[in-house]
């Protein structure tokens, strides 16, 4: 069972301390946080003037206008509100596999960005793909929910085959609030990925797609005749290894990634795809720093 | 099945082995042991094989290199369960000796003929002939085939028996050797003297201590140790009796078929038409070595030119004689041919031919031993006798000196005539004996030394050539000898008291006693001593014409030397006489009346031979005659084939020459000039009947090679060469080992196709 240490170290911790969730959209908060909003608020940022109406708060009328032009303006302010970050594991069987096991990196990368978004005073949620529309997660706010956030990751555990798709599916009618959603999945999904992420696009959410593939995935290291077992549905592929079809899985793997990539970018997703054996910590500093996830 | 591949297994075992290949491709492909392995998800790797899929079963058999490799390991361990080899002789020995026969009949092209042929040596031929196309090309290859499957541990001779014996290569365990001496053995046209090979082989298996020396190094041959002796010859030779073979273990491989037939000339002599000295005949004989009556031509030429031919037939087995007659010829190459029909198969060509070398009549030479016999010098000094002889003179007293009798050992004259006087020994020449009975046992019995007085003459043999044109009726003899010649003489001369002229052979000259003197002396009384006269036959006609007919039957040497038939392999001694005819020996010859020994200095005579005229000083002729001489003592002999070879000074006033391995005509020059022609021919009935002989035995309904006896041991033909099989199972037992060992790399590198 992973720690709190194991999940987040301290030198990472005071690197994340410096960064934060960026969103390249601008989205309605829930309370008052650090960000702009598109709401008009009160802050020091001026937004915009429009004319009184009945009911108004009156302490917004600008006063100066009002002496000069004789009408009653209101001044309106940009109001800064917290985002809404949401953090969707794929914790399925495939997931248990790769050293370290891509769920155990994919809960050392939300810690890491959960740690940063709760940081920077963002509602942070975290959920995992098997959790049904009635299942939600605690909203954590605040530094002070970094304990209560590595529990609940430490808490994720694999759950049984749910399809890509339902899952992001349940996440969005589960979570209406939009924000920035980091999806952190090997999409090895039968029936794609493709409906999954056509849904975040529908939900008008700032997605990331974390496509975390372990070294086994990305360069097998098999030999002689084997009958391959889906450890999911127990689907079984026999193969006899040679170098022609190893390359032709290469070739398969590219495809397959550079399909997801195309797939994403067109629909203004961030595409990553991650190593198992690359460091969280160079993940997100590097990789999502330059997919302008965190700054 | 049997010659390449054994069978070791029983059928049941057979049909197990057999399903194991099918096993191995249905394990292939049904993938009994296949590994599970969990993986994440097969959703990429079912996308990777589904383009395998598509005519799988073809890209499966097309990539499975393993399984060729599999199914190539269990290949060859099966063939290696066949134990696949070949029939070989099995070489049983650590020495050998290689006994090739190059005698002429190994020249037979009846190799092909092996197939069809008998038992004993089918099996080996079938599995060496090949490209030989005569019987020693084929000893060769079995002799080769044996070296091959030498091992390390054997060593080898190789000796060739014809007309001499050569080793070819002395014992050595090096194969290239004994292989690059094998090619070196050429056929010879010598007759087959196995005796002269067996002392030699016998002297390597039965040594008292032998060293051979080769490359430097030493191999003592001193352990009496059984030596295999093989014999690779086609049997034509007589049983080689009285011999001990001692160590030797004999095996006898007989090449050649007994089917082969041969057409051949056994005989060829020209000689003098016996009553027309001067005319030349040539008696052919040929043979028929062949189960049925054959018919051909003989072509006889003379220095190419065709002067006559016949056509005979020839029974089964059978011979034939036919005589040419060539008028007056004086000197060509005689070549006698046979023409073959094209129906007939002649195994052998080398007996097709025979050549004779006719040399010009050349001057004789006669010594007369005579105490003084004017009539009868006087017969000889005509001119008629002068061209045909030289005659030269001595005194009776002459043949009492010991270097004479060396000099009547020596072939310097053709005839000698004692007057009067006998030798001690008789000489190396024709002799005519007058008034004397000669020193012999047989004509010494029947004849007796008294004289009886008064004999009429009553018959004498007109068709002799010695009396042609000889009238004696009108001859009366006062007192005379009675001459009875040894058994093979001819009486001549009959008189009323018994014969008084006869003629017996002694070797190859001939004798002949005239038993009353010319001129006698009285032996008594007062005039004791002085000559008289015994007959009056030297006032007759029929006098020089007798001492005519003499020289020429006697002393012009026709019917002796001037058309010399050697056989391969003979060495020819060329003497001084047979040489003598030299225009500057003969002049030499003629100008000194008494013997001239210079002459015999020019033909490098032994120089201690005591000459009686040379006390004082040399005369010019011969000092002359010398001079010249030394440039006569190199002769060249040209062979048949063109080359020629020196020929050194001999020793003894006698050259000899030995390579006479080639039929034909062999000229001896001296300078540019030819002296004197000699001819080589096989004519040996031995070595034309080239068939195998059949021995009495059977074996499988065919007749089996008869055996060849050498001393008390029979050594029967090689039926069946003691087989043993060469078999490479290890190898291809290593070779799937070497596959495995591949097969195991492919699988872990991965490295396929």
């Amino acid at each position: 069972m992973p720690t709190p240490a194991s999940l987040l170290t301290p030198e990472l911790l005071a690197q994340l301390e410096r960064l934060e969730i960026v969103t390249r959209k601008m989205f309605r908060g829930r309370m008052k946080g650090e960000r702009r909003s598109k709401r008009k608020g009160q802050s020091v940022e001026f937004a915009d003037f429009r004319n009184y109406v009945p009911g108004d708060d009156l302490r917004l009328l600008d006063w100066n206008l009002y002496a000069r032009l004789d009408k009653l303006i209101v001044k309106l302010f940009l109001e800064e509100e917290d985002l809404h970050f949401y953090l969707l594991l794929d914790a399925s069987q495939s997931m248990e596999f790769g050293q370290p096991s891509k769920l155990q990196y994919a809960r050392q990368l939300a810690a890491a960005l959960a740690f940063i978004g709760l940081v920077r005073s963002d509602r942070v949620r975290i959920e995992t793909l098997g959790q049904t529309t009635q299942q939600r997660s605690p909203v954590l706010r605040g530094r002070s929910s970094v304990p209560r956030m590595l529990r609940q990751l430490e808490a994720i555990g694999l759950e049984g085959p749910v399809s890509l798709a339902q899952g992001v599916k349940n996440f969005c009618l589960r979570n209406t609030g939009r924000g920035v959603v980091v999806l952190i999945s090997d999409l090895m999904d039968k029936q794609g990925y493709e409906t999954a992420l056509r849904w975040f696009v529908a939900h008008q959410v700032d997605c990331y797609v974390v496509h975390l593939l372990s070294q086994e995935e990305l360069d097998p290291d098999v030999k002689g005749d084997l009958k391959l077992v889906d450890c999911e549905d127990h689907d079984a592929a026999e193969i006899t290894v040679s170098a022609p079809l190893l390359a032709r899985y290469q070739h398969t793997l590219n495809a397959f990634t550079q399909g997801a990539r195309e797939f994403c970018t067109r629909r203004g997703i961030q595409y990553l795809l991650a190593n198992n054996q690359v460091p969280v910590q160079e993940l997100v500093a590097h990789h999502l720093r330059r997919r302008g996830l965190v700054r | 099945m049997d010659t390449f591949f054994f069978n070791s297994l029983s059928p049941w075992q057979w049909a197990v082995m057999g399903g194991i290949p099918p096993a191995l491709v249905a394990l292939y492909f049904l993938k009994l042991k296949r590994q599970p392995l969990e993986v994440p998800s097969t959703y990429l790797w079912h996308r990777v094989i589904e383009d395998l899929h598509v005519n799988s079963l073809w890209q499966k058999l097309r990539r499975s290199l393993l399984l060729f490799l599999q199914l190539l390991v269990v290949g060859l361990a099966m063939a290696a369960l066949l134990r696949p080899g070949w029939r070989a002789d099995a070489l049983v020995g650590k020495r050998f000796i290689f006994m090739l026969d190059n005698s002429a009949s190994m020249s037979a092209t009846d190799v092909s003929d092996t197939a069809f042929h008998r038992g004993p040596r089918s099996r080996l031929s079938t599995g060496v002939a090949g490209s030989a196309n005569s019987r020693l090309e084929l000893a060769k290859q079995h002799a080769a085939a044996m070296i091959d499957r030498m091992t390390s541990d054997m060593s080898a001779m190789i000796v060739t028996f014809a007309e001499q014996t050569q080793v070819v290569q002395p014992f050595t365990s090096s194969r290239k050797k004994l292989r690059e001496a094998l090619q070196r053995i050429s056929p010879t046209a010598g007759r087959t003297h196995l005796r002269d090979a067996l002392e030699l082989a016998s002297g390597f298996a039965n040594p008292e201590r032998i060293t051979s020396e080769e490359d430097g190094q030493e191999y003592e041959v001193t352990d009496p140790s059984p030596v295999e002796l093989v014999i690779l010859s086609d049997g034509r030779f007589d049983a080689v009796a009285g011999f001990s073979l001692g160590n030797l273990r004999p095996q006898y491989l007989p090449i050649g078929s007994p089917e082969a037939a041969n057409l051949a000339i056994t005989g060829l002599s020209v000689r003098s038409d016996e009553n027309r000295p001067g005319r030349r005949q040539v008696f052919v004989q040929v043979a028929n070595f062949s189960d049925q009556p054959q018919r051909t031509v003989i072509d006889m030429s003379l220095d190419g030119k065709l002067v006559d031919a016949v056509e005979m037939e020839i029974s089964a087995e059978g011979l034939s004689g036919v005589t040419f007659s060539l008028g007056e010829i004086s000197a060509g190459v005689l070549r006698a041919r046979l023409e073959i029909p094209s129906s007939f198969a002649d195994r052998l060509q080398l007996d097709n031919t025979a050549h004779a070398a006719l040399n010009s009549d050349r001057v004789g030479r006669v010594l007369l031993i005579t105490p003084g016999n004017s009539p009868l010098e006087l017969a000889l000094a005509t001119e008629r006798v002068a061209r045909l002889a030289v005659v030269e003179k001595q005194q009776p007293e002459f043949l009492q000196s010991l270097k004479t009798q060396q000099l009547m050992e020596s072939d310097r004259y053709d005839l000698m005539i004692f007057d009067q006087c006998v030798p001690v020994k008789m000489p190396h020449c024709n002799t005519l004996t007058i008034g004397r009975i000669p020193p012999l046992p047989q004509w010494q019995e029947r004849s007796s030394d008294k004289l009886h007085f008064n004999p009429q003459i009553v018959d004498w043999q007109r068709a002799h050539p010695l009396l042609n044109l000889v009238e004696l009726g009108n001859v009366q003899i006062a007192d005379t000898r009675i001459v009875q010649p040894p058994p093979g003489g001819k009486i001549l001369v009959d008189s009323t008291l018994g014969p008084i002229l006869a003629i017996a052979p002694r070797d190859q000259f001939e004798d002949v006693v005239l038993g009353f003197e010319i001129v006698g002396s009285e032996t008594q009384g007062a005039t004791q001593g002085q000559r008289t006269v015994n007959t009056n036959w030297p006032r007759r006609y029929s006098f020089p014409n007798f001492w005519l007919n003499v020289m020429q039957y006697l002393a012009s040497g026709t019917a002796r030397q001037d058309s010399p038939v050697y056989q391969p392999g003979e060495p020819v001694e060329l003497s001084s006489a047979i040489l003598g005819k030299m225009p500057v020996l003969d002049s030499s010859a003629l100008d000194s009346s008494a013997l001239d020994t210079s002459a015999l200095d020019t033909l490098g005579a032994d120089p201690g031979l005591d000459r009686p005229d040379r006390v004082g000083e040399k005369s010019r002729a011969g000092r002359a005659s010398e001079a010249k001489s030394r440039k006569l003592k190199k002769l060249k002999v040209v062979l048949p084939d063109g080359a020629s070879r020196g020929l050194a000074p001999p020793q003894h006033g006698i050259y000899a020459f030995h390579e006479t391995y080639l039929p034909g005509i062999y000229q001896v020059f001296a300078g540019k000039e030819r002296l004197y022609r000699f001819a080589v021919n096989l004519l040996d009935p031995n070595e034309s009947d080239i068939r195998l002989r059949l021995g009495s035995g059977e074996q499988g309904g065919l007749r089996v090679v008869d055996s060849i006896s050498i001393g008390y041991v029979d050594i029967e033909a090689q039926v069946q060469t003691s087989a043993s099989r060469r078999e490479f199972w290890k190898w291809l037992l290593l070779a799937a080992l070497v596959v495995l060992v591949i097969e195991w790399y492919i699988f872990n590198r991965r490295v396929y196709l």
